[in-house]
């Protein structure tokens, strides 16, 4: 008898550890930016309160979720979506696409461009989340490398890149 | 030719086009399976005659169900659950829109209420959420320059929530575009000229955005070219058919080169002084788009300067050294917004500062630059610009288009 294979889903899960790793820290570095950095910070304050964002990959994730309290704090709300009012979900269509983002073979708008990234939620926002991505990524990556990840580098002073990392990554490490 | 390591192209619309062909929609309603359309139209384009037009032409072939001629610029949920309501009644099974682009979203969206059978259009809203064929829609513009007849997009506002609801699926395309040169043989020089520069802008940075494609290139290169060789000979002889059936496959050959590959800073800053000021949609593009072009020239000058040969002819593309290409295709873009300036005795404007009200103020008024910018940062045609744009870069740009000179290249940040 002829056996007709099942293939199910699933797969590459070294790919699905490493987003999932690359996520997570991001995610604590938007908290900790939007504590930091005036500019993340106004682009939170622009936003309503209790508003929740999350970025992962379609279709099984991984996802981080960004949230702004009540009384405006940003906090990171973890790796899973389900249960919580999301506003705007920034979703990157495979696992593929997700690794050529985020080993910045891509970069953020020409992931969106060709159509990787699907945006629910309100334009507007969406931009202001974009914007905030790109000054995160500024932070967390040395020039050379924050420069395939986002369109234009900008020139900031001393004390805001480079205490601002320190910060920055202080903060993700712990959390706060 | 850049090939981009990816790219999506879709251009499934049927487009019919010469100077006598609204007599073939019975037909291709016949094609579709259907029999009996609702004719979409608004005020203006009745009272031209158009109207009047296009039931001449297919009543002998077609039962006409209802005609709506009263559509509003910005028709709402409200208005589209009346007009399917109509559509229901009347035992209708197909559309025809007959106008611009307003008139044609309007039509899109009965055409999602009819099909889902639904009281609940916003709940369709944003992208992909339409999963079955709707009804045949056949689209007839009046205007040679949105490029609504070929997109998969829709406009409707909902005035409950003072938002406007963005309708995007591959469904939305309708049908069959019709561009018949009778339809815009009455539109006025200075709308001529406003609205086959939006078509220009369509174009423009369709070709040089970041999601351009060799497919839409080739829509994008041709419709350049039908307009540069057509435009002021239409603005100068209105009556003109062949220009004028130039100009109408110039706007869909446009509208399918931005429907793929999407446009820039220039539709950011140009829809924000829309709803910031008013100022009508073309003219703000013919304003901004040398400044958009300027903005973005450190980054895409090989692209900028691909453009002169449509622009101005093999001869001057020949005769241009190759690194003065890009500079050129500016300085004929503002030359061509200065011919048309004179040939419709200055009612193209040039710069911000001209465009007045019918009371002769100022409609962008300087003081609302600020405003136009913050807005502009929340436009998603940012993501395709190939130059990232901040506030105090939205400011430096509408000031230069609200005086009229160009940029200052050295203030244009890069990094």
């Amino acid at each position: 008898m002829v056996s007709y294979r099942e293939v199910k889903p699933g797969g590459k899960p070294f790919k699905r550890a490493y987003v999932a790793v690359m996520l997570w820290f991001v995610g604590r570095a938007v908290q900790a930016a939007a504590r930091v950095d005036r500019a993340v910070a106004r682009e939170f304050d622009d936003l309503p309160d209790s508003f929740t964002f999350c970025l992962g990959v379609e279709p099984r994730g991984p996802f981080m979720v960004v949230g702004k309290s009540k009384k405006g704090r940003v906090k990171y709300l973890g790796w899973n979506p389900a249960g919580k009012e999301i506003d705007l979900a920034m979703r990157i269509q495979n696992m593929e696409a997700a690794i050529l983002l985020f080993t910045f073979q891509e970069n953020n708008a020409l992931s969106a461009c060709r159509n990787r990234i699907t945006v629910d939620g309100d334009i507007p926002a969406a931009c202001a989340m974009m914007r905030v991505i790109d000054i995160v990524e500024v932070y967390l990556l040395p020039k050379m490398i924050a420069r395939l990840a986002i369109k234009r580098y900008p020139s900031w002073s001393f004390r805001r890149k480079y205490l601002g990392r320190i910060r920055i990554y202080f903060r993700s490490v712990l959390g706060y | 030719m850049h090939l981009p390591g990816y790219y999506e192209f879709s251009a499934r619309v049927k487009v019919v086009s010469g100077h006598r062909v609204l007599e073939k929609i019975p037909a291709e309603l016949r094609k579709l399976g259907a029999s009996k359309p609702f004719i979409v139209t608004d005020n203006g384009v009745s009272s031209a005659g158009l109207l009047e037009i296009v039931t001449d032409s297919i009543r002998s072939g077609v039962t006409i169900g209802a005609v709506a001629d009263d559509i509003p610029q910005d028709s709402d949920v409200c208005i589209i659950n009346d007009l399917a309501g109509i559509f229901r009644e009347r035992g209708c099974d197909s559309l025809i829109a007959l106008g611009g682009g307003s008139v044609i979203d309007t039509a899109k969206g009965i055409n999602i209420v009819i099909s889902e059978n639904t009281y609940d259009l916003m709940k369709f809203s944003g992208a992909g959420r339409l999963k079955r064929a709707l009804k045949p829609l056949i689209a007839v513009p009046t205007t040679a320059g949105t490029g609504s007849e070929t997109t998969m997009v829709a406009v409707i506002a909902d005035h409950e929530r003072q938002r406007k609801m963005l309708f995007v699926s591959y469904f939305l395309v309708p049908d069959v575009a019709v561009l018949d040169s009778r339809m815009t043989l009455s539109l006025p020089p200075a709308m001529t000229a406003a609205t086959a520069m939006d078509a220009l802008c369509h174009a423009v940075e369709a070709y040089t955005c970041l999601a351009k494609n060799p497919m839409s290139d080739i829509c994008a290169l041709e419709a350049i070219e039908l307009i540069s060789r057509n435009l002021l000979h239409v603005v100068n002889n209105p009556g003109d058919k062949d220009g004028r059936l130039a100009l109408a496959n110039a706007a869909t050959l446009a509208g399918m080169a931005f429907s793929n590959s999407m446009v820039g800073m220039v539709h950011a800053l140009g829809h924000s002084v829309g709803s910031v000021c008013g100022v009508p949609h073309g003219m703000a593009m013919s304003v901004l788009l040398p400044y958009g072009l300027e903005y973005n020239m450190h980054k895409v000058s090989h692209f900028i300067a691909e453009l002169l040969f449509p622009l101005a002819g093999s001869e001057i593309f020949a005769r241009t050294p190759k690194h003065l290409r890009a500079e050129r295709v500016v300085t004929i873009i503002r030359k061509l917004n200065q011919d048309l300036h004179d040939a419709t005795g200055g009612r193209h404007a040039r710069f911000f500062g001209e465009v007045l009200d019918r009371h002769g103020a100022h409609m962008v008024e300087k003081e609302k630059i600020p405003d136009i910018a913050r807005t502009a940062l929340g436009d998603g045609a940012l993501f395709y610009n190939p130059e990232d744009l901040d506030y105090d870069d939205m400011l430096m740009v509408m000031e230069g288009a609200w005086e009229g000179v160009p940029l200052k290249r050295n203030l244009i940040k890069s990094g």
